[in-house]
C-alpha cells in the first residue's frame, strides 16, 4: 500500500496528466507535504489571535526540512495542520497526494496512523508499553502485523540505533537518549511520508541532542525519508537541509544548509526587524 | 478542576465574595461525593426505619408478642448493609477527592510555590470533605425521612395495620447521618495523600508527569490481612466440621467468615490484581484490551479497592442466595410439598430483599466506577493525546476505557461469586450438616452440595454489567474529548 508513495520521476506522461485534471500534485512538485493560503485564527472574533496567516510552502521529499521562528512565530501550528493533528481556519493541505484539509476525524487518524511519523519533545512514548511495544505502536493501532519486509526494517532500525538490549525496558527505564532513539525507530518504522519532529532535542543534554539530530540527518540522507522538525535551536537547524523562517503567522526566508552562527545571526536579525 | 478558571467575572463585588469561596463545590467530584452520602445516609436512615416499624408491627401481634429475637436479627442485618453500603461509600469518596486532587495538581504546586505547606493544603482538602460530608448526610437524612414515612404510609394502608403506634422520628435516624459525615471526612483525609507528592515544580510549564504509577515502588502491607485471612479460613472450616453434628456449627463458621472476609478486604492490593492479570489476559492481543488490561495493574491499589466494593457485594448476595438454595435442599427432606412451597416462597421473597438491599451499595459501587475511570482519564490526557496522534482512533479509545471498566467489574464479579459460592455453601453445610435426610431414619451427618441458584446469580451478572455500562458514559465520553494536540502540550 506504501507503493503508490513511492518517490515518482517526473515524466512527461504525468506531466500530461496534470494537465488534464488542471491541477498539479504534491508528488509532482517532489514534495511530500504542503499547504496552500494556510491561515489559522484562535479565539472568538473580537479577541481572535492569527497564529497563521496565508502561508504557502511545501516539505520536500526526501529532505530534512527545519522549521524556524520564535516563539508564537506560527511554526507549530503549521506543523500541527500538516500533520494532521489540526484543522486549519482556512486554506488547503496535502499530505503526498491527498488533500487533508476536509478529511473527518477517523480518516486523520488513520492517515496519522499509516503515513505520518511523530516524534516529540517529551512524553513520545507510552509508559505501559515497552520499547518494542512502543516501536510496534503504529502496526498495532493498524490491527496488522508489519510484513516481512517492514519486520526486516524494523530489526536494521533497532541495530542502527542500537536498542537491541533495550527492548524489554519500559520508558521510565530509559534515559532521556534512549526515548528518543525509540520515539524515532516507531516514527521510521512505517516509512511514512512525513516523519514530524517537534522539538525533538528539546529536552536532552548536548550530547544526546546531536546524536538524535545526526540520525535523523542520516534517516533522510540514506533512506530518503522525509523530514519536518520545528525548533527554535539552531544547532538543531544546522542538521537540516533546508531552512524555513516564520515570524507572525507568515513565511519570512527559505535557506538551504546553513551553519548554527548563520542561522542564529539570521535570527538575531528577524527580532531586531519586529 | 476548571472551577477556578470558569468563575463567573462578575464575582468581583464583595456580595458575590462568599460564593466565590464555595466555587469548589462545583468542581468535578464533589457531586458525586454529596450523591454518595446522601444516598448511605439515607439508607441508614431507611433500614432504621423499617426495622422499628417491623419490630412495632411484631409486638402488636399477640403471637409474636415482646418477642425482641426479631429485632435483634433486624438489627444485625441493618448494621451488616448499611456497614457495607457505607464502606463501599467511603472507598469511592477516598478515589473521588484523589481525582479530585489528580486534577488539582497545578493549582496546589503554584500555592506550594508561593510558600503554602503541604500539610495545610492537605487539611484543606480534607475541610471540604467534611463540609461535603455533612451537605450530603444532612440530604440523606432529609431524604430517607421522607422516604421512610411515605413508605410506612403506603404499606400500613396496604396491609390495613392502621393500629400500629410508630414514630416517625426516631433519635437513632442521627447515627448513619453523623457516621456518614465523619467517614467522609476520614475518606478525604485518606484520599488527600496525593497533595503530599505535589511539589512546586510542577508549577512550572513543560513538567513532565509522573508516567509510572505505584507499581513495585510501594511495599504492601498484607501481614496482617494473610493472617486474618488464614485464622478466618480454619475457623470456616471447623465450623463445617462441627456443624456434621450440632448445628451451632454454624456460629462457628459465622465468625470464620467474617474474619476471613476482613482478611480479603484489606488485602484487596494482594488478591485482587491477581484476578485482574488473569481477566485481562482473556480479553486477548489486540493493542485497545492489552493498554486497557496494563491500566487497571497501573494503580493496583485504587483498582483493587474498587473492585473489593463490588466483589464484597456480589459475594454477600451470592452467599445469601447459595446458603438459601442449598437449604431448600436439606428441607425438601424433611418436609413435605405443602410445606416446602411455603418455605420456597419466603425463601425466595428473603432472597429478593436481600438483593435490593446489596443493590443500594452496588449503586455506590457504580459511582466509584465512574470515578475511578475517570480519574484515569483525567491523569492520562497527555497520553491519551500521545496515542491519538500516533492513531487510535476515537472508537478505539472509546472501547479502551469500555473494557478497563469491563476489566474490573468482571474480575470483581469472578471473585464475588466464587466466594459468594464458598461461603453460602459453608453456611448452610454448617448450620444443616447435621440435619439427618437419610429416609431410612438412620441418624447420618449430610453433605450438601452448593447450589447455586440460575436466576438470581444471572440477575447478579445482569446488573454488575448494566451498571458497570452505565458508569462508562462519562468517562469515555471525556476520553474522546482528548485532541491529538494535547500530547504536545506542556502540560
Amino acid at each position: 500500500m506504501y507503493a503508490e508513495y513511492l518517490p515518482r520521476p517526473t515524466t512527461p506522461a504525468t506531466a500530461l496528466r496534470s494537465v488534464e485534471s488542471m491541477e498539479i500534485t504534491t508528488t509532482e512538485l517532489g514534495l511530500a507535504a504542503r499547504v496552500q493560503h494556510l491561515s489559522r485564527s484562535y479565539g472568538r472574533e473580537d479577541g481572535a489571535v492569527r497564529a497563521l496567516d496565508g502561508v504557502s510552502v511545501g516539505i520536500r521529499r526526501g529532505q530534512f526540512t527545519a522549521v524556524m521562528g520564535p516563539s508564537g512565530s506560527g511554526k507549530s501550528t503549521l506543523m500541527h495542520i500538516m500533520a494532521g493533528l489540526d484543522a486549519p481556519s482556512s486554506g488547503r493541505a496535502w499530505i503526498g497526494d491527498t488533500e487533508i484539509t476536509g478529511l473527518g476525524d477517523l480518516e486523520l487518524t488513520i492517515l496519522r496512523r499509516r503515513r505520518v511519523g511523530f516524534i516529540f519533545q517529551a512524553f513520545n512514548l507510552v509508559p505501559t508499553l515497552d520499547a518494542l511495544g512502543n516501536i510496534m505502536l503504529p502496526f498495532e493501532l493498524d490491527g496488522r502485523r508489519p510484513s516481512a519486509m517492514e519486520r526486516a526494517r524494523i530489526d536494521g532500525l533497532i541495530q542502527s540505533l542500537g536498542l537491541g538490549p533495550r527492548l524489554g525496558h519500559r520508558p521510565h527505564q530509559l534515559s532521556g537518549g534512549q526515548q528518543q532513539r525509540v520515539a524515532i525507530a516507531r516514527a521510521l518504522a512505517t516509512a511514512p511520508d512525513l516523519v514530524f519532529a517537534d522539538e525533538p532535542t528539546g529536552n536532552l543534554d548536548s550530547r544526546s541532542g546531536r546524536e538524535v539530530l545526526s540520525l535523523l540527518a542520516a534517516a533522510s540522507a540514506e533512506h530518503g525519508q522525509s523530514i519536518a522538525m520545528v525548533t527554535h535551536d539552531p544547532v538543531a537547524a544546522s542538521y537540516a537541509d533546508r531552512i524555513l523562517f516564520l515570524a507572525d503567522g507568515r513565511l519570512v526566508a527559505e535557506k538551504p544548509r546553513q551553519r548554527a552562527d548563520e542561522i542564529s545571526r539570521f535570527m538575531l536579525g528577524m527580532e531586531v526587524a519586529a | 478542576m476548571s472551577a477556578v478558571l470558569e468563575r463567573p467575572r462578575a464575582a468581583a463585588s464583595t456580595a458575590q465574595a462568599g460564593s466565590r469561596r464555595l466555587a469548589w463545590l462545583r468542581e468535578r467530584g464533589m457531586g458525586a461525593t454529596i450523591l454518595v452520602a446522601a444516598i448511605s445516609s439515607a439508607f441508614g436512615v431507611i433500614l432504621i426505619a423499617a426495622t422499628g416499624y417491623i419490630t412495632s408491627i411484631a409486638r402488636a401481634d399477640p403471637y409474636l408478642g415482646e418477642s425482641g429475637s426479631i429485632a435483634f436479627v433486624l438489627g444485625i442485618l441493618t448494621v451488616v448493609f448499611v456497614g457495607l453500603a457505607m464502606y463501599i461509600a467511603s472507598i469511592v469518596t477516598a478515589n473521588t477527592f484523589a481525582t479530585v486532587i489528580a486534577g488539582r495538581t497545578r493549582q496546589i504546586a503554584l500555592l506550594r510555590l508561593i510558600g503554602a505547606s503541604a500539610r495545610s493544603q492537605r487539611q484543606r482538602v480534607a475541610a471540604q470533605g467534611l463540609v461535603v460530608g455533612v451537605l450530603g448526610a444532612l440530604a440523606g437524612l432529609l431524604g430517607g425521612i421522607a422516604l421512610a414515612a411515605a413508605g410506612i404510609w403506603a404499606i400500613g394502608r396496604m396491609l390495613g395495620l392502621d393500629g400500629i403506634s410508630h414514630t416517625l422520628l426516631d433519635p437513632a435516624f442521627a447515627l448513619p447521618a453523623i457516621v456518614v459525615a465523619l467517614t467522609t471526612w476520614a475518606a478525604a483525609w485518606s484520599g488527600s495523600r496525593a497533595v503530599l507528592r505535589v511539589t512546586p515544580l510542577q508549577a512550572l510549564a513543560g513538567s513532565v508527569p509522573a508516567t509510572h504509577g505505584d507499581t513495585g515502588n510501594r511495599r504492601v502491607r498484607g501481614g496482617g490481612a494473610i493472617v486474618l485471612l488464614a485464622a478466618g479460613a480454619a475457623l470456616l472450616g471447623l465450623g463445617v466440621l462441627v456443624g456434621l453434628f450440632s448445628p451451632l456449627g454454624v456460629l462457628i463458621a459465622f465468625v470464620g467468615g467474617v474474619l476471613s472476609f476482613t482478611g480479603i478486604a484489606l488485602g484487596a492490593v494482594i488478591f485482587i490484581p491477581p484476578v485482574l492479570r488473569l481477566i485481562g489476559r482473556l480479553f486477548g492481543g489486540s493493542v485497545t484490551a492489552r493498554l486497557a488490561a496494563q491500566h487497571a495493574l497501573r494503580h493496583p491499589a485504587r483498582s483493587s479497592r474498587m473492585a473489593i466494593g463490588v466483589v464484597m457485594g456480589v459475594a454477600l448476595v451470592t452467599m445469601f442466595a447459595v446458603a438459601l438454595e442449598s437449604m431448600k435442599g436439606v428441607l425438601a427432606a424433611e418436609l413435605g410439598s405443602e410445606l416446602l412451597a411455603e418455605f420456597t416462597s419466603v425463601i425466595d421473597a428473603v432472597s429478593a430483599i436481600m438483593m435490593g438491599l446489596v443493590g443500594v451499595s452496588a449503586v455506590i459501587a457504580a459511582v466509584g466506577m465512574v470515578n475511578l475511570l475517570t480519574i484515569g482519564v483525567v491523569q492520562r490526557r497527555r497520553e491519551l493525546g500521545l496515542l491519538r496522534a500516533l492513531g487510535l482512533s476515537n472508537r478505539q479509545v472509546r472501547a479502551m476505557v469500555m473494557l478497563e471498566a469491563a476489566h474490573i467489574a468482571i474480575a470483581a464479579l469472578v471473585a464475588g461469586l466464587a466466594l459468594g459460592i464458598v461461603y453460602g455453601w459453608a453456611g448452610a453445610q454448617s448450620a444443616f450438616g447435621s440435619i439427618s435426610t437419610n429416609p431410612l431414619g438412620e441418624v447420618m451427618p449430610t453433605v450438601l452440595w452448593p447450589a447455586v441458584p440460575l436466576w438470581p446469580m444471572v440477575a447478579v451478572v445482569c446488573a454488575t454489567l448494566l451498571l458497570t455500562l452505565v458508569a462508562t458514559v462519562v468517562p469515555t465520553r471525556l476520553a474522546t474529548r482528548v485532541a491529538p494536540v494535547e500530547a504536545l502540550a506542556a502540560d
